[in-house]
């Protein structure tokens, strides 16, 4: 190398001796993306250090052990005794709570019976302020109990009312602001309910087939081995249904959400940095066009070409390390100035503090995009020629680099997504982002190409004659050196991610909050004993404002093994194997079941047990027929053989059970009936009445309520979403601005010479505006292209809902890339306007 | 002079250099006919292409009256002189300043729109078919020589048939012989059209070509003579 490494470093210090007042763009784009992926990385630690640090309290003890359907035997309650300091019982189930005025009111709620012990860790806050065991112990005449205030807001309940659930009477004694156990008790369809669990003795509503849980938390002494407690407890209990938890993961649906979600948002922030990159590129190619004298001196001088490239890969390192310092700066500082707003407003615990995991995550990819979006131009300097100083026309086409720097460049990217990839511990999610992002790209400088062919053809059109300032536009859209391609890349990108999310969130509302009401049953009604089934068919039945009744008997069983082996270990983590599951028997596969594969069972089989399974989830976790299964039910296991698969659609909100069994598998299990009852809304309030005066344990669960809570919960991942997609367009319009002051003197020299020919300012300024809004609706129009293509993919292949373009989201999308090239555009207009011609022509004379 | 198609009294111009106003011209009058062909000469610095910037309202007087066709240029908005040269002027540039995002027909076509013509497209073909370039109208300027940039530009100025074509040293960035092929040039359109036309250059063979010569030294009129007295 002539001169070699020490010249190249050298000449990287010279010529950055200038300063950085040419970079913002390089240095803005690089830290903003790099502070994104920062910042949701360190407030995605920040939780998980929190759940970690506040495992006991959000599980409620050191450890639990849970049953379906019954409370612990006396050998399960013996052992856990024998490893506690001290127990705790907690019995969880949905109830109605019932105010009886001139009208009776009814409320869903998700009721949890407590012991004396209740609760281990933490603090109950209530309101007013009083001990927990004084509110539960009631008023003497009826037992106490404590409500969340959306459900005393909903029923006008206050301190002193008295309500009914099941059979029992209560007396509300406070509201319900506190439970430190809350997020580890994961997803409830209604608000809580706290009451003594000896109060329940008269309630007929724990009754033998009841849909309840118990919960059993323990304190251990200080040092106990939860590995090895666990283990023992599956050794001896594993076949009894029992299931166990502990402090290491306290509040693991939390903490899985929250690990997705943060993982979905830190790779929505790579299409952030993305953008950046372009904004880098741009920055990088700009800078060594300004350099081409420079590089040509230096070649006649006698520089290699791999020394120039050395000299100005140093400058660019040492400024994209400053940009992804400063971006470690923003982004881990924000969580923590931040703290006092986010402690307050998430509903997790989060432990806020600088992480360097998340840093170094972020610093990572801020380092490859850097690189992946620099070498290009980089290795673009050894196509100066030094005869560019001597020749008339600029040697201006650009080729393609030497293949190594293309091998360089592929090699970079593979190492991004598998970083994104190895971090995010979603390589589907992580390679689907990616191969997004990449495609938008392609998608968006090939459209960037074809708007330029377009716009120089439409120049020349007898379509815009006459029209001056739109043809002088269209011109330079479409004319080279222009600000097309970074512009539509840009903020196309930015918008497209924004599109995207928006196309998903509107067909997924859609599909749940206006389809589903449309498909959906009105009612579910569950816990209708034996006894009361007939009951129920007749009233609901003979109604003539009911359109259909579902039923089904419903018992909950866990799958424990798939062919004697673990069934952990042969479908890995498959959510049909999370917890336990509803199980139905029936005699014939009824008129709405399609068989897709094997026999039903004959009417009165009585031979060794048999189960028809959920035809998806079965080739999900790849079971064959002849399979076996160990269902646990109740404590006891049963062993089936898969004889056939059905279809189960899940999509319509009607009854469908993974696991359907003959009926003599079940005989003696005690059970209840869940029903759907199909009714016009009118009539979904007199139903609900009948009901519940006829059965007070049955619980009906309104589906339009289930389904506002559902859209509740979809609304706030949303907005989670579309701030992240949001820091993508902040960046893009980073780059805009970057792109807008770039082209200033060119704008500059532009106006003088239409000036010179007879150009007013406002053809001038039409001129401007006119260039700028072509270029906002191109990166709008693209945007909503490949944004409804994302949005389509997703919808269609991964949530299987039906997709339909939606339009207002669209054209919001179109209006902002107008409104931001627009407003950019003319805040950098002023200059031109105001511009003398002969200054300008004879300054660049 | 009774048909002065451009007319200066007394006119100034002072810039506000980094070092305090710095006297650019320094009160020249002058008159110049319908028709003329006028070469301004001098050292560099002495304020030829300044007066030229003067005589098209590209640049402001400080000081005395700049007329054209009868206008006082001084009078007139940043809009108004615009309106102006669209109507009357071409400009030709020693650095071409043609627009780097258009192509050479667009160049061409660009002052014809401006003032409002229906064919400026089939005009800017034509003007560019007189110039030669008839085949480069799709190339952009980046895309030709210094001699095809310079012939575009003519064409350009030449396009809208103004009354008044200054030019500012034209073949200044050209070698000979390119710079030869566009004085022909100029002086052919100058010819064909009749317009008068005020030549800024450093090359006397070029301000021979002229019916008269203004010779500017330190911001004044050092001397104006007629072609054949300047031969003399």
């Amino acid at each position: 190398m002539s001169g070699g490494l020490p010249f190249a470093l050298r000449m990287a210090r010279r010529e950055l001796r200038g300063g950085l007042r040419g970079f913002w763009v390089f240095l803005t784009c690089l830290a903003l993306g790099v502070a994104a992926i920062a910042a949701v990385g360190s407030v995605r630690e920040s939780i998980a250090r929190g759940l970690e640090r506040e495992g006991a309290t959000l599980l409620g003890g050191d450890a639990e052990a849970s049953f379906t359907y019954r409370f612990a035997s006396d050998d399960e309650r013996a052992w856990l005794a024998s490893i506690a300091t001290e127990v705790s019982e907690v019995v969880d189930f949905r109830s109605m709570l019932v105010v009886e005025r001139d009208e009776v009111e009814r409320g869903l709620t998700q009721v949890k019976a407590v012991d004396a012990a209740y609760p281990l860790y933490g603090e109950i806050r209530l309101e007013p302020a009083m001990a927990l065991a004084d509110a539960l112990a009631g008023n003497g005449a009826l037992p106490g109990a404590v409500i969340a205030p959306a459900l005393a807001d909903r029923l006008a309940l206050a301190p002193g009312d008295t309500f009914r659930m099941g059979t029992q009477e209560f007396v509300l004694s406070a509201l319900l602001t506190g439970e430190p156990d809350d997020a580890g008790d994961g997803f409830g369809l209604g608000p809580r309910t706290l009451v003594q669990t000896e109060a329940l003795e008269n309630s007929s509503l724990i009754e033998p087939g009841t849909l309840f849980e118990t919960r059993y938390r323990v304190a251990l002494s200080e040092g106990a081995d939860l590995a090895t407690l666990e283990d023992a407890a599956m050794d001896q209990f594993r076949d009894t249904g029992l299931r166990w938890r502990d402090s290491r993961n306290g509040a693991p649906g939390v903490s899985q959400f929250v690990d997705r979600l943060g993982a979905f948002l830190v790779l929505v922030g790579l299409a952030g940095l993305a953008v950046g990159g372009i904004g880098v590129s741009s920055a990088v190619r700009a800078y060594l066009d300004a350099k081409t004298e420079v590089i040509a001196t230096l070649k006649t001088l006698g520089a290699e070409s791999r020394t120039i490239f050395a000299a100005y890969f140093a400058q660019v390192a040492a400024l994209a390390s400053l940009g992804i310092v400063a971006g470690l700066v923003i982004g881990g500082l924000a969580p923590i100035l931040a703290s006092p707003i986010l402690e307050a407003r998430l509903p997790v615990p989060a432990a806020i503090a600088l992480y360097p995991g998340p840093l170094l995550e972020a610093a990572l990819y801020g380092a490859l995009t850097a690189l992946i979006f620099t070498l290009w131009p980089l290795a673009q300097t050894e196509q100066v020629r030094a005869a560019t100083l001597f020749r008339d026309v600029a040697d201006r086409g650009r080729r393609l680099p030497r293949p190594i720097y293309l091998l360089a460049t592929a090699a970079l990217l593979a190492l991004l997504v598998g970083a994104a990839a190895w971090f995010s511990q979603t390589w589907e999610l992580a390679l689907m982002t990616a191969g997004g992002i990449l495609g938008s790209l392609i998608l968006l400088a090939l459209a960037a190409h074809g708007i330029r062919l377009l716009s120089r053809r439409l120049a020349r059109s007898r379509l815009v004659r006459g029209r001056t300032a739109l043809r002088l536009a269209l011109g330079a859209v479409g004319g080279p050196g222009g600000a097309t391609a970074s512009v539509v890349l840009s903020l196309g990108l930015g918008l497209t991610v924004l599109a995207c999310v928006g196309q998903i969130d509107a067909n997924l509302r859609a599909a749940i909050a206006r389809d589903l009401p449309e498909v959906a049953p009105s009612y579910f009604f569950v816990d209708i004993q034996p006894d009361q089934i007939d009951g129920f068919l007749a009233r609901v039945e003979g109604d003539d404002a009911v359109s259909r009744v579902d039923t089904a008997p419903m018992l909950r069983g866990i799958i424990t093994q798939i062919n004697g082996q673990p069934a952990r270990d042969v479908a890995g983590e498959h959510w049909v194997l999370d917890g336990d599951r509803g199980v139905t028997y029936a005699e014939s596969p009824g008129a709405r079941t399609t068989i897709t594969e094997g026999t039903w069972w004959e009417m009165d089989y009585t031979g060794p047990p048999q189960v028809s399974f959920a035809a998806e989830e079965a080739e999900e976790m790849g079971l064959q027929l002849g399979d076996s299964l160990t269902v646990n039910i109740l404590g006891r296991d049963i062993e089936a053989e898969i004889t056939s698969f059905r279809e189960v659609d899940f999509s319509t909100a009607g009854i469908g059970f993974i696991l359907s069994m003959n009926p003599a598998a079940l005989r003696g299990a005690p059970h209840t009936f869940i029903s759907t009852v199909y009714a016009e809304e009118a009539a979904e309030a007199q139903i609900l009445r009948d009901v519940a005066a006829s059965y007070p344990n049955v619980t009906a669960i309104r589906v339009r309520d289930a389904i506002d809570r559902v859209t509740e919960v979809l609304a706030g991942i949303a907005a989670a979403v579309t701030y992240g997609a949001s820091a993508t367009l902040v960046t893009g319009l980073v780059v805009l601005i970057g792109a807008a002051a770039a082209g200033e003197r060119a704008r500059v020299f532009e106006a003088a010479v239409l000036k010179t020919v007879g150009a007013v300012r406002g053809q001038i300024l039409a001129y401007l505006a006119v260039r700028s809004a072509l270029l906002g609706l191109a990166a709008g129009s693209v945007a909503i292209v490949a944004g409804g293509i994302g949005g389509w993919a997703v919808t269609t292949f991964i949530m299987g809902t039906p997709w339909a373009f939606e339009p207002v989201s669209a054209i919001v999308v179109v209006a902002a890339g107008i409104i931001a090239t627009l407003l950019a555009g003319l805040a950098f207009a002023w200059r031109p306007l105001a511009t003398r011609p002969a200054r300008v022509l004879r300054a660049r004379g | 002079m009774a048909d002065a198609v451009l007319s200066l009294h007394d006119a100034r111009l002072t810039l506000q250099g980094n070092a305090g106003p710095v006297e650019i011209l320094r009160g020249i009058s002058l008159e110049i006919g319908q028709g003329e062909t006028v070469g301004m000469v001098g050292p560099s610095g002495s304020g030829k292409s300044s007066l030229l910037m003067l005589m098209g309202g590209l640049e402001r007087a400080t000081g005395g009256t700049v007329s054209a066709l009868g206008h006082d240029l001084t009078a007139m908005n940043e809009d108004a002189l615009a309106r102006f040269r669209r109507a009357h002027m071409g400009v030709v540039f020693q650095s071409f300043h043609l627009i780097p995002t258009m192509t050479a027909l667009e160049n061409v076509a660009t002052p014809l729109e401006l003032a409002g013509h229906a064919d400026a497209m089939e005009r800017a073909e034509a003007e560019l078919a007189a110039v030669g370039l008839a085949a480069r109208a799709d190339h952009y300027p980046a895309q030709m020589s210094g001699g095809e940039q310079q012939r575009v530009a003519l064409a350009r100025a030449a396009a809208p048939r103004p009354d008044i074509l200054l030019a500012d040293e034209p073949t200044g960035n050209l070698d000979g012989a390119n710079g030869q092929a566009i004085m022909d040039l100029l002086f052919g359109l100058r010819d064909r059209h009749g317009a008068t036309l005020v030549l800024v250059t450093h090359a006397p063979e070029l301000a021979a070509r002229c019916d008269r010569t203004l010779r500017l030294a330190d911001g004044l009129l050092d001397r104006d003579t007629p072609q054949r007295s300047a031969a003399e």
